[in-house]
């Protein structure tokens, strides 16, 4: 098997083999959902960060007992596995309030409503700023502070300055490496689509970090050796929320467009800004993650996201935008509409697509991206 | 060229002469933002769960988009909605989000030319100000409020911080100062406010209800809070109230169910409460009312603000929406035994999503504890999603279980 099959197939479950050898040696898995939790602190622990998805369910309807209708159908499947013990490898799980669905499907969590292997499970909110200034990075730098702290107690472990260092050494590999794979897509020919890209990203946070630089370097290798796709009829960046199927891509690979570039939760959004090494680890940190150079909707921040944006498609040189938008997601219904409006104004088409959780609708969606590849296409 | 904003121009010429302290209070703001927008003077946004006493001070001009929206009626906001929708707002986001955009790509609204917006209560707000600010271009300051704040002294630091960056921004962007002394003076003005509300609070646990709820109203706070004209809007009806105390006045002639409204009210329906009580059944409180309120220590500048900020933690929405489903569910059955309801009412507004997603765990709670309770689906501004009549029909049938429940004496 190749590397690039080897991780891109560990999007495809929700634990796998990594999990598995690392719960057989002992090691402790601390679940956590949107790109602002550090996933730093948990690895200086000497813990195994594992980023949140349903992969693999089929209804949510254990999760709507508590999750209602206008919840986003992300959080109802999350909620639904849990109640169903399906993330029974996990020791403790963190989230922010990154949004009203994942707050109120949380407390699920804190009222017992769900199974845990042991009690009391380890569960904390990050209580994370919505805003970039000074005063916020301080109050982040206090969380970021506590949720160390509050490792340490629960666990009973001692997560040191020199600890942190460390990973913070190996997640900016990480992440370097992960950039690299995306100059690759810059090429007129990229060696790898963006269905590949999304299970390499995937697989960056479902397993340790380490054996995933070293799998990631020789995938490197492989798909440098590439001819390239060439045969696109469009470059596309795809934008959203939370997208952790690959399935979804592939459908519009399938139809020529091909995702060069994206700025999605479990993409680009996940690694691009590295962590300042010299500094005091701590503050690194809250820096690095709270102000990230492109952030998540909830933020208050959507001229720099905007920007970001813009400024990629150019990079990448797209033919247009696909905004991909959970339905229900009021932090995304406004951000799409905002990036549409101003890739229009600047020149480069856009098209944002609904979706739920589990690919639906697939004929509306075929038809849809069909015509627009149709309008934009080389 | 026909001057904007008629709607609000016909209001304000209706009740600029009107008796009726409440009324009057509403043409003072009505007047107010009228002559900023003519007179080109600094308006500023207050969404509409933050109140403005920070404004009211700097002699700068509050405008609560959403108020504004309410004021002629919810119909007419709909061709605001379609507007928001055209730009690809998603039609499941809250109807103030929707309106606020809408309204601004309509010009209905007078333009802001600051915006201050808390963190609070909901994604909707924060993420439909970013958009009125992108396509309006106007300052945005969000008021940054920590999630279990309170637990501990650096959360309200924090927030108090808030509130004097907040100061600040409005001093960059209006060219005026802060001047503590007129400052004090509000923050007295308000505490004086904010006695009559809680005296009248009190008032509404008597049973049978001397009048029909809700009590508190969101009409001053968000538009002449610390201004004489303000209070003088409260202190007259809680004289009302306190009369009707004193005569034996009663809300219904016979009070069946008593209701512990857990919401806004449903905004495109004003009669609803009518209708129900007429049905014998009356709302001891809802949201406005659930908040309990400090006096504010005004002895120095930093007491002042340190004051404000803590109370407005403590406001409809701000209280229940900044942090987990704790609060909400706390308040809904302290307000249930405080006031000897019979029966819990959620208005699921659709687009309130931190609201309806605490429902489940608080029907658990109720069912535990045999409290009798419902939630109905409503849009709180369009009339369209979910019609009067579908409305009444789920509310009256659980009306009716509940006095059939209470003739069982179950
Ligand atoms: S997609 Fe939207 S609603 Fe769902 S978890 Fe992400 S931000 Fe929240
Ligand atoms: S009604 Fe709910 S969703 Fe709408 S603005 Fe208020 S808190 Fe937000």
């Amino acid at each position: 098997m190749t590397a690039l099959e080897e991780l891109t197939k560990l999007a495809d479950t929700l634990t796998n083999p990594y999990i598995e050898r690392w719960k057989e040696k002992g090691g402790k898995v601390i679940g956590y959902y949107c790109c602002y939790c550090p996933e730093e602190i948990i690895h200086a622990a000497g813990m195994l960060p594992y980023r949140m998805r349903a992969t693999g369910s089929t209804s949510s309807e254990l999760g709507d007992v508590y999750a209602s209708s206008t919840t986003c159908t992300f959080c109802r499947h999350c909620l639904d596995q849990a109640m169903r013990g399906e993330y029974k490898f996990l020791d403790g799980l963190t989230t922010l309030h990154g949004c009203d669905h994942i707050s109120r499907t949380f407390d699920a969590w804190r009222y017992g409503k769900v199974p845990t292997p042991y009690s009391p499970f380890y569960l904390r909110l990050l209580d994370i700023p919505f805003k970039i200034e000074a005063l916020s990075l301080e109050w982040m730098r206090v969380q970021v502070d506590r949720f160390k702290r509050s490792l340490e107690e629960h666990f009973q472990v001692k997560i040191t300055d020199e600890a942190l260092r460390q990973s913070i050494k190996t997640y900016n590999e990480k992440r370097r490496l992960l950039k690299s794979l995306y100059e690759l897509r810059k090429k007129e020919a990229p060696p790898i689509t963006g269905a590949e890209a999304l299970g390499i990203v995937i697989a960056s946070t479902s397993m340790p970090v380490e054996e995933f630089n070293e799998q990631l370097k020789k995938m490197l290798d492989e798909v440098n050796g590439r001819d390239g796709f060439s045969d696109y009829s469009a470059r596309l960046l795809l934008a959203g929320g939370e997208l952790d199927d690959r399935a979804y891509i592939e459908l519009i690979e399938e139809l020529g467009g091909l995702v060069v570039t994206d700025a999605l939760c479990v993409g680009l959004r996940q690694f691009w800004d590295l962590v300042d090494e010299d500094s005091e680890p701590i503050a690194a940190l809250a820096k690095r993650y709270l102000e990230r150079s492109i952030s998540c909707p909830r933020m208050v921040d959507y001229q720099r996201r905007l920007k970001f944006i813009s400024d990629l498609a150019k990079e990448f040189k797209v033919d247009g935008i696909i905004v991909q938008r959970l339905k229900m997601c009021d932090n995304w219904g406004c951000d799409s509409a905002l990036i549409q409006r101003r890739s229009r104004k600047e020149g480069t088409p856009c098209l944002i697509l609904e979706r739920e959780y589990l690919m639906s609708a697939v004929g509306q969606m075929r038809t849809r991206v069909q015509a627009f590849l149709e309008t934009i296409g080389r | 060229m026909t001057e904007k904003y008629q709607l609000h121009r016909g209001a304000y010429e209706l009740l600029k002469g009107a008796e009726d302290p409440t009324m009057k209070n509403i043409a003072q703001w009505l007047g107010g933002v009228l002559s900023a927008v003519d007179e080109g003077k600094p308006v500023v946004y207050n969404q509409f769960t933050f109140w403005c006493d920070t404004m009211v001070p700097m002699g700068l001009q509050p405008l609560a988009p959403e108020l504004w929206g309410l004021l002629p009626g919810a119909a007419t906001s709909f061709p605001a909605l379609d507007a928001a929708h055209d730009l690809g707002i998603p039609s499941e986001m809250c109807w103030a989000g929707r309106y606020v955009i809408g309204a601004t790509l309509l010009d209905q609204l007078p333009p802001p030319s600051m915006m201050a917006l808390p963190s609070y209560p909901c994604d909707n707000c924060k993420a439909a100000y970013q958009v009125i600010a992108e396509l309006t271009g106007a300052p945005l300051y969000l008021v940054d409020c920590p999630y279990w704040v309170e637990d501990d002294e650096e959360s309200m630091d924090y927030w108090v911080n808030q509130y004097k960056g907040l100061i600040s921004f409005m001093e960059e962007h209006s060219g005026k100062k802060l001047d503590y002394d007129r400052l004090k003076e509000v923050a007295e003005e308000s505490n004086r406010y904010i006695e009559y509300w809680l005296e009248g609070k009190e008032l509404m646990r008597l049973k049978p209800l001397p009048q029909n709820g809700p009590w508190g109203s969101p009409a001053e706070i968000l538009t002449t809070f610390g201004s004489p004209s303000a209070t003088a809007a409260i202190k007259a009806r809680l004289d009302a109230l306190k009369a009707r105390v004193a005569n034996g006045e009663t809300a219904v002639p016979e009070e069946k169910v008593r209701v512990v409204w857990n919401y806004l009210p449903v905004l495109w329906s004003p009669a609803l409460f009518n209708w129900m009580a007429e049905m014998g059944a009356v709302i001891a409180l809802a949201i406005y009312d659930w908040t309990s309120f400090e006096p504010i220590d005004t002895s120095t500048p930093e007491s002042t603000i340190r004051g404000m900020a803590k109370r407005a933690l403590h406001g409809y929405m701000a209280r229940q929406g900044r942090g987990s489903s704790d609060i909400i569910i706390e308040d809904t059955l302290n307000a249930f035994e405080e006031y000897q309801a019979d029966c819990i009412i959620v208005n699921g507004a659709f687009g309130c999503k931190w609201l309806r997603g605490s429902y489940g765990y608080l029907s658990d709670l109720c069912r535990e504890r045999g409290i009798p309770v419902m939630m109905f689906d409503a849009d709180i501004g369009d009339s369209r999603v979910v019609s009067d009549e579908e409305v009444k029909a789920r509310v009256g049938e659980f009306l009716e279980t509940v006095m059939e429940r209470k003739k069982g004496g179950a």
